[in-house]
Protein backbone atom coordinates (compact mmCIF):
# COMPACT_ATOMS: atom_id res chain seq x y z
CA UNK A 1 0.00 0.00 0.00
CA UNK A 2 1.14 3.45 -0.78
CA UNK A 3 1.80 4.86 3.00
CA UNK A 4 3.34 8.57 2.28
CA UNK A 5 1.13 9.92 -1.11
CA UNK A 6 3.95 13.01 -1.03
CA UNK A 7 6.72 11.29 -1.57
CA UNK A 8 4.87 7.97 -3.00
CA UNK A 9 6.40 5.55 -0.14
CA UNK A 10 4.87 2.20 0.05
CA UNK A 11 4.35 -0.30 3.12
CA UNK A 12 6.72 -2.77 2.24
CA UNK A 13 9.68 0.22 1.82
CA UNK A 14 8.53 1.42 5.26
CA UNK A 15 8.80 -2.36 6.80
CA UNK A 16 12.17 -2.01 5.21
CA UNK A 17 13.47 0.88 7.12
CA UNK A 18 11.70 -0.35 10.38
CA UNK A 19 13.77 -4.14 9.42
CA UNK A 20 16.96 -1.76 8.89
CA UNK A 21 16.51 -0.43 12.90
CA UNK A 22 14.04 2.46 12.52
CA UNK A 23 11.87 2.74 15.48
CA UNK A 24 10.15 5.85 15.90
CA UNK A 25 8.52 8.21 12.61
CA UNK A 26 11.09 10.24 12.50
CA UNK A 27 13.84 7.98 12.15
CA UNK A 28 11.62 6.42 9.33
CA UNK A 29 11.03 9.80 7.65
CA UNK A 30 15.24 10.17 7.55
CA UNK A 31 15.44 6.87 5.91
CA UNK A 32 13.25 6.44 3.53
CA UNK A 33 11.20 9.84 3.66
CA UNK A 34 7.81 8.93 4.76
CA UNK A 35 6.31 11.37 6.97
CA UNK A 36 8.84 13.90 6.23
CA UNK A 37 6.57 16.31 4.31
CA UNK A 38 3.20 17.03 5.26
CA UNK A 39 3.57 14.26 8.23
CA UNK A 40 0.01 13.25 7.59
CA UNK A 41 1.22 9.57 7.03
CA UNK A 42 2.51 9.32 10.44
CA UNK A 43 -0.24 6.93 12.20
CA UNK A 44 0.16 4.48 9.18
CA UNK A 45 4.08 4.65 9.87
CA UNK A 46 3.47 3.98 13.57
CA UNK A 47 1.39 1.06 12.97
CA UNK A 48 3.88 -0.72 10.99
CA UNK A 49 6.12 0.57 13.67
CA UNK A 50 4.06 -1.28 16.22
CA UNK A 51 3.32 -4.56 14.09
CA UNK A 52 6.71 -4.87 13.49
CA UNK A 53 7.70 -4.82 17.53
CA UNK A 54 4.74 -6.91 18.09
CA UNK A 55 6.03 -9.87 16.52
CA UNK A 56 7.39 -13.09 17.90
CA UNK A 57 11.14 -13.06 18.15
CA UNK A 58 11.07 -9.33 17.99
CA UNK A 59 13.85 -7.30 20.23
CA UNK A 60 12.37 -4.12 19.56
CA UNK A 61 10.86 -2.61 22.72
CA UNK A 62 7.14 -1.91 21.81
CA UNK A 63 6.27 1.77 21.93
CA UNK A 64 4.79 3.27 24.84
CA UNK B 1 -23.37 -3.81 -7.37
CA UNK B 2 -20.89 -2.44 -10.14
CA UNK B 3 -17.35 -3.43 -9.38
CA UNK B 4 -16.79 -4.61 -12.86
CA UNK B 5 -17.44 -0.82 -13.99
CA UNK B 6 -14.13 0.44 -11.80
CA UNK B 7 -11.67 -2.18 -13.01
CA UNK B 8 -12.35 -2.61 -16.56
CA UNK B 9 -9.03 -2.13 -18.64
CA UNK B 10 -8.31 0.02 -15.56
CA UNK B 11 -6.13 0.70 -12.10
CA UNK B 12 -8.35 0.57 -9.11
CA UNK B 13 -7.48 2.81 -6.17
CA UNK B 14 -8.73 2.42 -2.67
CA UNK B 15 -8.79 3.91 0.39
CA UNK B 16 -10.53 3.04 4.00
CA UNK B 17 -11.36 5.14 6.19
CA UNK B 18 -13.44 7.22 9.22
CA UNK B 19 -14.78 10.12 9.12
CA UNK B 20 -17.03 12.29 11.14
CA UNK B 21 -20.25 12.42 8.71
CA UNK B 22 -20.25 9.59 6.06
CA UNK B 23 -23.52 11.22 4.32
CA UNK B 24 -21.20 14.10 3.11
CA UNK B 25 -19.05 11.95 0.75
CA UNK B 26 -21.28 11.59 -2.12
CA UNK B 27 -21.87 15.22 -2.26
CA UNK B 28 -18.52 16.41 -1.83
CA UNK B 29 -17.65 13.44 -4.76
CA UNK B 30 -19.66 15.15 -7.18
CA UNK B 31 -18.34 18.49 -6.09
CA UNK B 32 -14.85 17.09 -7.39
CA UNK B 33 -16.41 15.26 -10.41
CA UNK B 34 -13.57 18.13 -12.51
CA UNK B 35 -10.75 17.23 -10.54
CA UNK B 36 -11.37 13.33 -10.63
CA UNK B 37 -11.72 13.64 -14.70
CA UNK B 38 -8.38 15.23 -15.08
CA UNK B 39 -6.74 12.42 -12.99
CA UNK B 40 -8.40 9.89 -15.24
CA UNK B 41 -11.04 8.46 -12.97
CA UNK B 42 -13.96 6.97 -14.43
CA UNK B 43 -15.82 5.66 -11.85
CA UNK B 44 -16.25 5.75 -7.59
CA UNK B 45 -17.73 3.45 -5.74
CA UNK B 46 -18.76 4.26 -2.05
CA UNK B 47 -19.68 1.72 0.37
CA UNK B 48 -20.50 2.50 4.14
CA UNK B 49 -19.66 0.29 7.08
CA UNK B 50 -22.18 -1.96 8.73
CA UNK B 51 -20.00 -2.69 12.22
CA UNK B 52 -17.92 0.43 12.29
CA UNK B 53 -19.77 3.99 12.18
CA UNK B 54 -18.25 6.60 10.11
CA UNK B 55 -16.10 3.85 8.64
CA UNK B 56 -16.14 4.15 4.47
CA UNK B 57 -14.55 2.51 1.79
CA UNK B 58 -13.64 4.37 -2.13
CA UNK B 59 -12.66 2.21 -4.37
CA UNK B 60 -11.96 4.68 -7.68
CA UNK B 61 -11.81 3.14 -11.20
CA UNK B 62 -8.71 5.13 -12.98
CA UNK B 63 -7.43 4.76 -16.86
CA UNK B 64 -4.52 7.13 -17.06
CA UNK B 65 -0.59 6.84 -18.58
CA UNK B 66 0.45 8.50 -14.97
CA UNK B 67 2.31 6.68 -13.08
CA UNK B 68 0.28 6.02 -10.24
CA UNK B 69 2.76 8.04 -7.46
CA UNK B 70 2.12 11.05 -9.29
CA UNK B 71 -1.39 10.62 -9.56
CA UNK B 72 -1.50 9.85 -5.45
CA UNK B 73 0.52 13.20 -4.79
CA UNK B 74 -2.04 14.97 -6.83
CA UNK B 75 -4.10 17.46 -5.07
CA UNK B 76 -7.00 15.89 -5.88
CA UNK B 77 -6.26 13.54 -2.81
CA UNK B 78 -5.16 16.22 -0.54
CA UNK B 79 -8.49 18.30 -1.13
CA UNK B 80 -10.46 15.09 -0.79
CA UNK B 81 -9.05 13.85 2.70
CA UNK B 82 -9.18 17.45 3.41
CA UNK B 83 -12.82 17.87 2.73
CA UNK B 84 -14.51 14.97 4.44
CA UNK B 85 -12.53 15.39 7.49
CA UNK B 86 -9.60 13.09 7.33
CA UNK B 87 -6.39 14.24 9.10
CA UNK B 88 -4.53 11.31 9.03
CA UNK B 89 -4.25 9.90 5.63
CA UNK B 90 -4.71 6.59 5.50
CA UNK B 91 -2.73 4.02 3.59
CA UNK B 92 -4.01 3.67 -0.20
CA UNK B 93 -4.11 0.23 -2.18
CA UNK B 94 -3.45 0.56 -6.11
CA UNK B 95 -3.58 -2.53 -8.29
CA UNK B 96 -5.23 -4.14 -10.97
CA UNK B 97 -8.00 -6.92 -11.18
CA UNK B 98 -6.17 -10.50 -11.38
CA UNK B 99 -9.07 -12.62 -11.03
CA UNK B 100 -13.07 -12.76 -10.35
CA UNK B 101 -15.89 -15.26 -10.08
CA UNK B 102 -19.34 -15.56 -9.56
CA UNK B 103 -20.64 -18.18 -7.63
CA UNK B 104 -24.37 -17.51 -7.21
CA UNK B 105 -26.84 -15.51 -9.65
CA UNK B 106 -28.27 -12.49 -8.07
CA UNK B 107 -31.90 -12.36 -8.80
CA UNK B 108 -32.93 -8.96 -10.28
CA UNK B 109 -35.53 -8.60 -6.97
CA UNK B 110 -32.72 -10.23 -4.49
CA UNK B 111 -31.57 -7.58 -2.24
CA UNK B 112 -28.02 -6.02 -2.49
CA UNK B 113 -25.26 -8.35 -0.79
CA UNK B 114 -23.15 -7.07 1.38
CA UNK B 115 -19.19 -6.45 0.73
CA UNK B 116 -16.81 -8.19 2.60
CA UNK B 117 -13.46 -6.30 1.81
CA UNK B 118 -9.67 -7.17 3.14
CA UNK B 119 -6.33 -6.39 2.11
CA UNK B 120 -3.08 -9.09 3.25
CA UNK B 121 0.38 -9.82 2.47
CA UNK B 122 0.36 -13.38 0.71
CA UNK B 123 3.28 -15.25 0.31
CA UNK B 124 2.20 -16.38 -3.19
CA UNK B 125 -0.91 -14.59 -4.59
CA UNK B 126 -1.21 -17.41 -7.79
CA UNK B 127 -1.62 -19.83 -4.74
CA UNK B 128 -4.22 -18.09 -3.16
CA UNK B 129 -6.10 -17.75 -6.16
CA UNK B 130 -6.09 -21.45 -6.38
CA UNK B 131 -6.77 -22.20 -2.98
CA UNK B 132 -10.23 -19.97 -3.34
CA UNK B 133 -11.42 -21.69 -6.72
CA UNK B 134 -10.96 -24.99 -4.66
CA UNK B 135 -12.85 -23.60 -1.97
CA UNK B 136 -16.04 -22.53 -4.42
CA UNK B 137 -18.80 -24.53 -3.39
CA UNK B 138 -17.96 -24.10 0.47
CA UNK B 139 -18.36 -20.43 -0.77
CA UNK B 140 -21.29 -20.84 -2.37
CA UNK B 141 -22.44 -22.83 0.53
CA UNK B 142 -21.62 -19.72 2.67
CA UNK B 143 -23.67 -17.40 0.61
CA UNK B 144 -20.55 -15.27 -1.21
CA UNK B 145 -22.34 -14.14 -4.62
CA UNK B 146 -19.25 -13.28 -6.14
CA UNK B 147 -15.58 -13.07 -5.42
CA UNK B 148 -13.15 -10.48 -6.84
CA UNK B 149 -8.84 -10.39 -5.91
CA UNK B 150 -6.68 -7.07 -7.07
CA UNK B 151 -3.08 -7.75 -6.95
CA UNK B 152 -1.09 -4.22 -6.05
CA UNK B 153 1.45 -2.57 -8.29
CA UNK B 154 3.87 -1.85 -5.71
CA UNK B 155 3.90 -5.35 -4.05
CA UNK B 156 2.71 -8.69 -5.83
CA UNK B 157 2.26 -10.16 -2.64
CA UNK B 158 -0.10 -7.40 -1.49
CA UNK B 159 -3.57 -8.70 -2.67
CA UNK B 160 -6.82 -6.77 -2.36
CA UNK B 161 -10.11 -9.06 -1.79
CA UNK B 162 -13.85 -8.42 -1.97
CA UNK B 163 -16.32 -11.19 -1.45
CA UNK B 164 -20.11 -10.26 -2.20
CA UNK B 165 -21.88 -12.11 0.18
CA UNK B 166 -25.64 -12.19 -0.19
CA UNK B 167 -26.91 -10.53 3.34
CA UNK B 168 -25.17 -9.43 6.20
CA UNK B 169 -26.05 -12.40 9.04
CA UNK B 170 -24.42 -14.72 6.37
CA UNK B 171 -21.33 -12.15 6.64
CA UNK B 172 -20.99 -12.06 9.76
CA UNK B 173 -21.45 -15.91 10.60
CA UNK B 174 -18.96 -16.39 7.22
CA UNK B 175 -16.54 -13.76 9.02
CA UNK B 176 -16.45 -15.45 12.25
CA UNK B 177 -16.41 -19.25 10.66
CA UNK B 178 -15.06 -19.26 7.44
CA UNK B 179 -13.39 -22.21 5.29
CA UNK B 180 -9.51 -22.20 5.16
CA UNK B 181 -9.17 -20.79 2.12
CA UNK B 182 -10.41 -17.63 3.32
CA UNK B 183 -8.11 -18.07 6.38
CA UNK B 184 -6.63 -15.12 4.93
CA UNK B 185 -9.62 -12.99 6.88
CA UNK B 186 -7.55 -13.26 9.79
CA UNK B 187 -4.70 -11.84 8.81
CA UNK B 188 -6.34 -8.60 7.87
CA UNK B 189 -6.07 -5.49 10.33
CA UNK B 190 -2.09 -6.05 10.80
CA UNK B 191 0.38 -2.65 10.43
CA UNK B 192 -0.82 -0.81 8.03
CA UNK B 193 -3.88 -2.82 6.66
CA UNK B 194 -6.75 -2.02 7.80
CA UNK B 195 -9.25 -4.47 10.01
CA UNK B 196 -11.89 -6.60 7.70
CA UNK B 197 -14.70 -4.20 6.09
CA UNK B 198 -18.22 -5.47 6.30
CA UNK B 199 -20.29 -2.94 4.31
CA UNK B 200 -23.15 -2.31 2.39
CA UNK B 201 -23.32 -0.23 -1.20
CA UNK B 202 -24.23 3.30 -0.75
CA UNK B 203 -23.39 4.88 -4.56
CA UNK B 204 -21.29 4.82 -7.77
CA UNK B 205 -20.31 8.24 -9.41
CA UNK B 206 -20.02 8.15 -12.85
CA UNK B 207 -17.56 10.58 -14.55
CA UNK B 208 -17.81 12.13 -18.11
CA UNK B 209 -20.31 10.05 -19.07
CA UNK B 210 -19.30 7.04 -18.58
CA UNK B 211 -22.26 3.81 -18.10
Amino acid sequence: MYVCLCLGVTSRTVAEAVAAGATTANAVAEACGAGSECARCRRSVRAIIDAAAAEPGSTEPRPG
Amino acid sequence: MNIAEVYRHSMVIASDYRIPDPSRVWPLLERRKDGLADMGAHHVLIYRSLTEPGRVLVMIGVRSREPVVDLLRSRVFFDWFDAVGVEDIPAVFAGEIIDRYELIEAAPDDPPGVLVSGIVSVDNAAWLISELHSAKPTFRDAGVRKVWVFQAFDDSREVMILQEIDNADNARRWIRQHDEAAAWMADTGVGVYPPLFIGEFVQMLRINGEQ
